[in-house]
């Protein structure tokens, strides 16, 4: 049976959350930590999706909105209890376990907050293997579970519950979560265990909990394998055009903010020109105009300095890092996740 | 048409030609632009590139020029695909890493301005029709000549600024620069054109190169550097016309090349491998090209010898004379173009002939000259550094040379200085010396015999020249030492040679 995550291994998973996630804002990551820790408790039990009985509810429970906006306007902390029972009241049944939508820094820690508030387990996964800008991004559509209905919880009380097209779901979100505060604690993606056995990148919990361990190596984040591309210096950061502002594909609504174009150039070996190309997150990689990586693998700056991941909205000029791609889940090279969360999604027409 | 065209004005324009002299001017080029443009292809979006044939120019638009990132991968593919360059609109990419990239790839980038669109026709004409862009740029240039008049600074000025990619120089017969650019010939590949002097002579080169790899642009460079002779050609007739006006600005300029030949030793042909040739340096460093270098420039203009073996002459009137345009007139006209100028009494100057042909020469002048002159003809000298020499040589030549001769340095002994003595004006000191002795010299036997001891050095040859007796000439030279002659004071002896040669020549 399932194993406990007490407050040791909420550390380990919050460091492990950290390694390859950007856009973690210091405030609002160290707030969430401390919220987790003080709903842990006795801990919160770690299931793998298939010890629950197959038709057990499982419901997603995820951060939505601006991390940023969470460490300005403070949760009251009942948010995820409240989305997801509204949810519970909207399908007339309880759910029997939360799991993640994607484990990057925050949203690891949400679901598990929500774990404990209800005192459910924790399915051992999540929806993205990684960590993608759109709620419809993950495993779980692409293997046919619908985000809707969802029920959103604002840090004053507010609770929301959309039903809806799937492929709508981010486009009604994103007004209600400005309008409720910048930030939102999202139940989605209902469905039962046996569903979830299916669409779910499986352990990545426990994967990010033993990354999280002192003197482990980055890479043991990476379950599907981790590249150094190279280590350049930031040369100039523009303002980017050609894709994502433009019409995105009519599948998928636009992303939110704005591309942007990071110029480095390789420190040492070939001294490459490399360009990354960003909208959310980092895109493209190229290397002397040569594609050398897009999404859906995940493309992150990691400081050479302090070991940090370099947020996108944070690189600045003579800036040293070392360029890293995490491969994503296999499921996202399938030709289904590739129109999900491949270059195209991002607008790029490659 | 072919007729006025060499062989490679057909062959496909290049990159730089586009960008330098064709229809990109004034579009920003990273790269070296050295590849040949066969074609142009508009590239909307990357799949394109799977069928741009190579040496095409890529022309982007829309989504493929959406970018930075989609012009370096544009590049990329153009590398992949060995494409002639890359055309993108300005503000696509910013030019720094767009530079870096062409650097990177050899991938030329080309920024336009204009609707990119509109470039790639006018890119596909000039790709399509090489001629006629290079006929374009041949036609530019000669108006740009025409505007530039008789100045060979001017003249090579245009051709520098007109030739993209392209130094040139011209020297003068001898090889050496005169106008233009130092590096002329150290580039790729060079063209030459011969500029003829009004003799139907060798004037000077015009020398062009450049680093080019276009086929085509060598055939350009030449006919272009025809068009230059023209102007070349009235430049040196006009600079003749005011010097032949002015003996003084021609005797000036001599004097000038006379005395700048320390500074050319050490200045002009050694300083800077490149760079206009004659431009004052800033640090105003005496003896550099400037002066020396412009000096030369008229002088060769005026078809003056400046270099290879030089023989100076001197002309030296022995009756007072003073029209000095008439003597040029008569020397330049048995000379050829020599230089002239007022040299002690005389007029002196410099020629390439040799010392033969030169005394030739100037005999035949002396002839057509009004007054009675004498003609000197220095050494041969190896150019004008040395010329000083050579005229002091012909100098005294013309002093021992008597009327309507010629006389040669390099010939000149001790009979030609003998020859060259006053002899009617000395006769009467030379009998006031001898007068003791003609007193007592009834026939001229002692003064016979005197000047034959003194020539033959004794009195054993003395006695075979005159063929007497060895003791007949002792019994003589007794008589002669009678009349208070001491044969054994050198000044006495040098004294009594010279009044015996006076009163026997």
């Amino acid at each position: 049976m399932g194993r406990l995550i007490d407050r040791g291994g909420l550390d380990r998973l919050s460091a492990g959350s950290r390694v390859f996630a950007t856009g973690a804002a210091e405030s609002s990551y160290n707030l969430a930590l401390d919220w987790a820790r003080s709903v842990l408790g006795r801990g919160v039990e770690l299931v793998r999706a298939d010890e629950p009985a197959p038709e057990t509810r499982c419901v997603a429970v995820s951060l939505v909105g601006s991390t940023t906006a969470l460490g300005e306007q403070l949760p009251a902390g009942d948010e995820p209890e409240r989305a997801v029972r509204a949810l519970e009241r909207r399908l007339g049944e309880r759910a029997g376990a939360v799991v993640g939508l994607n484990l990057a820094a925050e949203n690891a820690l949400i679901p598990l907050i929500a774990a404990a508030a209800l005192g459910v387990p924790l399915v051992d996964g999540d929806g993205t293997g990684r960590v993608f800008p759109l709620v419809e991004q993950t495993t779980y559509t692409l293997g046919g579970i619908s985000p809707a209905p969802l029920a959103l919880a604002g840090g004053s009380g507010e609770l929301v519950l959309l039903e809806t097209a799937a492929g709508r779901v981010e486009e009604l979100l994103r007004p209600v979560v400005l309008s409720v505060g910048g930030w939102a604690v999202a139940a989605c993606y209902p469905m039962t265990a046996g569903e979830l056995t299916r669409v779910l990148v499986p352990e990545t919990v426990s994967l990010l909990m033993r990354a999280g361990e002192p003197g482990v190596p980055r890479s043991a984040a990476a379950p599907y394998g981790v590249r150094t591309l190279c280590r350049a210096r930031i040369m100039s950061v523009e303002g980017s055009t050609g894709h994502g502002a433009d019409p995105g594909p009519p599948a998928l609504p636009s992303l939110p903010s704005l591309p942007s174009s990071i110029v480095l150039r390789e420190s040492e070996g070939l001294g490459r020109l490399v360009r990354l190309e960003a909208h959310n997150e980092i895109v493209l990689a190229l290397a002397d105009g040569a594609v050398v990586a897009t999404v859906p693998d995940q493309i992150c700056m990691i400081s050479t300095g302090d070991g940090m991941v370099v947020d996108v909205d944070k690189a600045e000029p003579g800036l040293e890092v070392d360029i890293m791609v995490v491969s994503a889940a296999p499921v996202w090279h399938t030709e289904r996740g590739l129109a999900l969360g491949g270059p195209r999604a991002f607008g790029l027409p490659l | 048409m072919s007729a006025v065209r060499a062989s490679g004005w057909e062959a496909p324009v290049t990159v730089a030609e586009l960008v330098d002299a064709g229809p990109l001017a004034g579009a920003r080029m990273y790269g070296g632009g050295e590849n040949p443009v066969r074609g142009v292809r508009i590239v909307d979006e990357l799949s394109v590139f799977a069928t741009v044939a190579p040496h095409t120019a890529v022309v982007l638009i829309g989504t493929a020029a959406g970018g930075g990132w989609a012009v370096e991968m544009a590049m990329r593919r153009a590398w992949e695909q060995a494409a002639a360059c890359v055309i993108a609109p300005a503000g696509g990419l910013s030019e720094g890493s767009g530079e870096v990239l062409a650097e990177r790839l050899g991938v030329t980038l080309i920024f336009v301005d204009e609707d990119p669109l509109i470039v790639a026709v006018r890119v596909a004409s000039a790709a399509s029709r090489p001629d006629a862009a290079r006929t374009q740029l041949v036609a530019r240039c000669a108006t740009r000549l025409a505007e530039a008049g008789a100045s060979a600074r001017r003249v090579l000025g245009v051709l520098n600024a007109e030739l993209p990619g392209t130094s040139v120089a011209f020297l003068d017969r001898y090889g050496r620069p005169l106008a233009g650019r130092r590096d002329a010939a150290a580039g790729r590949w060079s063209a030459e054109v011969t500029v003829p002097d009004r003799e139907g002579g060798v004037l000077g080169t015009l020398v062009a190169g450049g680093s080019s790899r276009s086929p085509g642009w060598p055939a350009v460079v030449r006919t272009v550097l025809g068009l230059a002779v023209a102007p070349l050609t009235a430049w040196t007739a006009q600079e003749s016309l005011t010097a032949a006006r002015d003996f003084a600005l021609q005797s000036a300029l001599a004097e000038r090349l006379i005395g700048s030949q320390m500074s050319e030793a050490g200045g002009s042909g050694k300083s800077g491998k490149s760079g206009e040739i004659g431009e004052r340096s800033g640090s105003g460093k005496p003896g550099d090209s400037g002066d020396f270098g412009e000096a030369r420039v008229a002088a060769t203009a005026l078809g003056w010898p400046v270099g290879g073996p030089i023989a100076a002459y001197q002309l030296r009137p022995l009756t007072p004379a003073a029209d000095a345009s008439l003597v040029q007139a008569l020397v330049t006209g048995a000379l050829g173009q020599v230089p002239v100028l007022v040299r002690g009494e005389g007029w002196a100057g410099w020629s390439a002939s040799g010392p033969e042909e030169l005394a030739e020469r100037l005999h035949h002048c002396l002839r057509t000259l009004p007054w009675p002159c004498a003609g000197g003809v220095g050494a041969q000298v190896d150019g004008l550094p040395a010329v000083g020499e050579s005229l002091l040589g012909a100098e005294a030549a013309a002093y021992v040379a008597g009327e309507g001769s010629v006389v040669r340095a390099d010939r000149m002994g001790p009979a030609e200085l003998l020859g060259a003595l006053p002899t009617g004006v000395l006769r009467a000191p030379a009998a006031v010396v001898l007068r003791p002795l003609l007193e007592i010299d009834r026939d001229g036997t002692l003064l016979e015999t005197l000047a034959a001891v003194l020539d033959e050095g004794g009195a054993l040859k003395a006695a075979e020249r005159l063929g007497v007796h060895r003791n007949t000439i002792t019994t003589r030279l007794d008589r002669i030492r009678s009349a208070g002659f001491d044969l054994d004071d050198a000044a006495t002896r040098l004294a009594l040679q010279l009044a015996c040669h006076v009163m026997l020549s």
